[in-house]
Formats: structure tokens, sequence, C-alpha cells
């Protein structure tokens, strides 16, 4: 057991490299830029919380603008639509969520799965990243630990009343992560991230979110595991 | 509040585990998953010292299964183990104890240049591997169980398996210092190790396995490895008494012969009580269950507030602190597990 967990050499440079970045850089872009929006539409449902809300959005869009800069750093053209398509069945839930005025469903689509699935990917991408990219996403994940606080706490507060929602709209969504995740392995790969550490960070994220919220450790393991394997 | 990073023996008795305790979405699956799943604080536990004082403690499931060294999954056992270790840190554990193979991937894999764990940066003196009291308790289980099967230390030949090893070279200094006895036989893979404990004990044999185990009267095994060595061709002594301290514990099956006597190591009993709040999964709240003696020294650290940690690195362990820890052992009601 004397071998170490060597990480591979990363040539970013390669075209396969950049072909598959401009697919990864794109859904990050693209994350960041849902995070904005989606933020601002919770200012409007929560009135006592615009400013707090316009704040955050305000930092996603920051967020967005650095990744891009890590595309241009590395001569890479993001592939948008291919992104906006990835988000479509997110982005649609969050749509329906937002015009039924269901703020709870809005909650765990945007501050626990967006966020969870965006702080994965990012720590996972750190140790293997180019070294100007390495610099933006550490200040991002910075940032993003304190996204999921605002939810956490909003949930905390109301967690009797949001408790049987948040378990439906756990039910609906978390599997599109889990298919989210399996549509960019390969290209995640390239890269340097494996899947199984993605979903594992996504487990941990996810499920410290929800211990904060006030679930319990069964609870938990039950949700967010919910539709792995199916997926 | 101390803590206890454990995991299940194999995938069989994960899933197994599991379905018994109502988790049906980890129950159903295989490997590819527990490589996928984070820890989990599955358990609250209270604990009640022979004299009188009460700690608390978390037990953490790591999702760690031996089958992941045993595939060459290591960049899973690592994550494993560092993931537990920062769910330990940010639950604000005083003393946390790595329970099993832990301990074994942390020392392999260097892990103490893994620091920074997403948003925790590892503060290492919160960990112990608990091998201080392992070896102790290895020690006073040959001291006590090897007279009573007729067996004189001053006659006798010891065979430490693993003997460079952190424990094994804990034990090989006890016997030397603390025991008369006769031949010390010492077995590892690594001759240069070999060498230098030869040479800092003054005495003792290298020898081979095949070679060793015919000789000795007492054989103590404290090699882990992911799937076993296969000793049942070796001729045993009879009487033998064989302490196996190593893990996974299966060296019982392989030897099952007449008037040789084995003895698990590194375990201890205790009329403590446990108060295990949510559920058994560790299986160690059915009452005069053996518990992992590197369990118990978290909960010694805890009891007496020596909040450091206490066992840590390879070859670190002095007869000085393995009579300290064995003194708190006593005083707060833990014996080592002996022959039945």
């Amino acid at each position: 057991m004397q071998e170490l967990a060597v990480r591979p050499e990363l040539d970013f440079t390669s075209e396969a490299y950049k072909n598959a970045y401009s697919r990864i850089n794109a859904i990050v872009i693209e994350g960041e830029e849902e995070a904005y929006n989606n933020y601002l539409a919770m200012g409007e449902m929560l009135p006592d919380y615009k400013e707090e809300l316009i704040k955050l959005a305000k930092m996603e869009n920051r967020h967005m603008k650095g990744f891009q800069s890590c595309g241009r750093n590395l001569d890479v053209t993001p592939d948008m639509e291919f992104a906006r398509e990835y988000f479509a069945q997110l982005h649609g839930n969050f749509k329906t969520a937002y015009e039924q005025g269901n703020i709870v469903t809005c909650f765990l689509i945007q501050s626990l799965i967006i966020e969870a699935f965006a702080i994965a990917a990012y720590n996972i991408y750190i140790p293997v990243a180019d070294p100007f990219a390495r610099k933006i996403t550490e200040g991002v994940v910075k940032d993003e630990y304190k996204h999921l606080n605002f939810g956490e706490v909003w949930l905390n507060a109301h967690f009797e009343e949001a408790k049987a929602e948040l378990e439906v709209a756990n039910k609906a969504n978390l599997p599109i992560v889990w298919k989210m995740l399996n549509q960019v392995e390969k290209d995640a790969a390239v890269l340097g991230m494996e899947k199984e550490a993605l979903v594992e960070d996504f487990m941990i994220s996810y499920g410290e979110a929800l211990a904060n919220i006030g679930f319990t450790t069964r609870d938990i393991m039950k949700m967010s595991a919910y539709g792995l394997t199916a997926a | 509040m101390f803590g206890l990073i454990g995991h299940l023996t194999n995938l069989e008795h994960a899933q197994g585990k599991a379905h018994e305790l109502g988790y049906t979405e980890y129950g159903n699956q295989g490997l590819d998953f527990w490589c996928s799943a984070p820890p989990q604080i599955i358990d609250h536990v209270k604990i009640t010292s022979l004299t009188g004082q009460v700690i608390e403690g978390k037990y953490i499931e790591s999702c760690f299964l031996p089958e992941m060294l045993a595939q060459r999954r290591i960049k899973s056992a690592i994550r494993k183990v560092l993931n537990a270790m920062a769910t330990a840190q940010k639950e604000g554990l005083n003393i946390t104890a790595l329970g099993g193979f832990s301990s074994v991937i942390f020392e392999n894999f260097n892990l103490s240049q893994n620091k920074q764990v997403r948003n925790v940066e590892l503060d290492f003196t919160r960990f112990t591997t608990g091998n201080t009291h392992t070896a102790y308790i290895i020690c006073r289980q040959l001291e006590i169980c090897g007279p009573e099967l007729g067996i004189d230390l001053a006659q006798a030949t010891v065979a430490v398996c693993g003997a460079t090893g952190d424990i094994g070279s804990a034990v090989c200094r006890w016997l030397d210092r603390h025991t008369n006895v006769q031949d010390l036989l010492l077995i590892a893979r690594n001759r240069d190790r070999l060498n230098e404990l030869q040479s800092e004990l003054g005495r003792g044999k290298i020898m081979d396995l095949e070679e060793a185990l015919p000789l000795a009267d007492i054989v103590v095994w404290v090699a882990s490895m992911p799937r076993g060595v296969d000793i049942s061709g070796i001729p045993l002594k009879k009487p033998c008494l064989l302490i196996d301290g190593g893990y996974p514990k299966n060296l019982d099956r392989m030897v099952a012969q007449e008037g040789v006597h084995f003895l698990k190591g590194g375990l201890v009993e205790h009329e403590i009580e446990m108060d295990f709040r949510f559920m058994s999964w560790a299986d160690m709240s059915v009452a005069g269950q053996p518990l992992f003696a590197c369990f118990a020294e978290a909960m010694l650290l805890e009891f007496e507030q020596w909040h450091t940690n206490f066992s840590w690195g390879r070859n670190h362990i002095t007869l000085e602190k393995m009579e300290q820890i064995g003194a708190a052992s006593l005083k707060h009601g833990f014996r080592p597990l002996l022959l039945h």
C-alpha cells in the first residue's frame, strides 16, 4: 500500500482539454447566471429580504464574470447553448415554483441544490484547475459557502411549515442533479474531476445544509441519496 | 465531547446493516455507491466511567469499506478518511479516534499533507490513532493469557508479525523491557525497518513468517491487510497463543487446531455504562460487547481531558505513554479481553 494517489498531468492547452472545457465552463457560467436571476426572483417573493437577496444576486453576477475570464484565459469559447439546455429542467422547475409562489421549493432548488452542486464542482475542480482559474474559483467558493447559509437560516426558521414541501421538492429535483452529473461525466474526467468525488462532495454539502435546516441523520441519508441509483 | 470514526467490515456487512436499520437507499447499493457516500454522524453516546464521571461522544461512519483497498480504489479510501475527519472537526469534537483501517490509510498514504478539506483546515491534534492503548492492551493480554495456558514467559518465544508497525514496535519495546520473554522473532515486509527495530531493541531475530511461526509459543499478529494472509498451512506449536490484533480479525478461521488458542487482540471488556441513543450501527451498544481499544483511547483522553493526539505517526509510542494510558484504562473501567 505504498503507492500514492497521484493526480494526472493535465495539458490545459490541448484540444481535448479545451473542447471539454467549452462545455464545463459554459455550465458554470450558466449556473451563476441562473443563480443571479433566481435570487432576484426570490427577492420579489420575499420583500423583507429583498436587499439581501439582491446583494447575493450581484455576487453571483461577479462570479459569472470571473468564470467568463477563465474561459478567455484558456482561449475557449463557452458552449452556452449546451449549458442552457443542460439547466433547462431545473430552470423550468424553479420558474413553475416561482409562478405558484412556492418559495420553499425555490429555496431548495437555488439555495440548496444549485449551491451544493456548484460548491462540489468547485471543490473538486480547484486542485486540478489551471493557476488562473484556481485563484478565481477559490475566491468564489468562499462566497458560495455564505449563500448556503442564507437559505439554511431562512428554511431553519420556517422548518416546521417547510418540511413537507422540502421533501416533495427534493424528490422532484434531486434526480435531475444525478442526471446532470452523468451528462458531464466524460467532460469532467478530461478536466481531472471524477464523478464519484463530485457526487460525494455534493452529498456532503447538501447533507450539511439539510442538517442545519433541521433534518435528522435518518432524513438526510434518505433524502440526499434519493434517486441516485436510478440515474 | 469525543469522537469515533469507524467503518463496516465489508460490503455485505454494510448492506445488511443498512437494511437492518431501515436505510434501503444504502442497503441495495454496490461498492460504487459507497465510494460516493458521504460520512454520517450515526450515533450519540453517553458514557459513565467507574469513577462516576460522565462524558459524551459521537460515532461517525466514514462509509469506507475494505474492498476499496482490495480493489485499489485508493482515492475513494483517502476521501472517506479525510471527509470523516473534517466532519468530526466541524462537529467540534475534542478528540477523535481513527478506528479500523482509518489510521492505516492515514499513515500509509501520508495524509498529513492533506490538511485542507473543503472549508476545514484539519487540526491533527484533535485526532488519535488509539494505537498506544491498543498496544498496551495486547501486551496485557499476552502477559495474562500466556501463563494461563501454561506458557512460561521466561522460556517463551514470541513472534510479532507486523513488528515494524506502530503497534508492533510498541509491543516489542514493552516485551523487551517489561517482561522476561526469552526470544523475540521480528516479522515484517520492510527489511530496513526491521534492522532499525532490531538495533533499537538490541535483540530480536529477523525471520520470515513460515520460519518463525512454528517456533513461537505466542504469536502477536498486528499486520493490517485488506485481504489478509493465509497461514493455515504453517504448523504451530501446541500450546500456542495466537493474539490477533490485526485488521480484519480473521485468523481464527485459519488456525482452528487443537492446542492453538485464539484471542482477539486489542479489544477491551468493560462494565461501563454506554448509552447509545440513536441506533446500534457500531454493534457497541450490546451489553458485554468488547470494544476496540483504539476507540476506548479516545474515551480515556476525554475522561482525562488530555485533548491531544496522544497516538500519532509511526513509532512514537513510548513505554511511559503505554503506562500512562494503561493506568487511565484501569481507572475508568476497561480491562483486556481474555480467553474464555
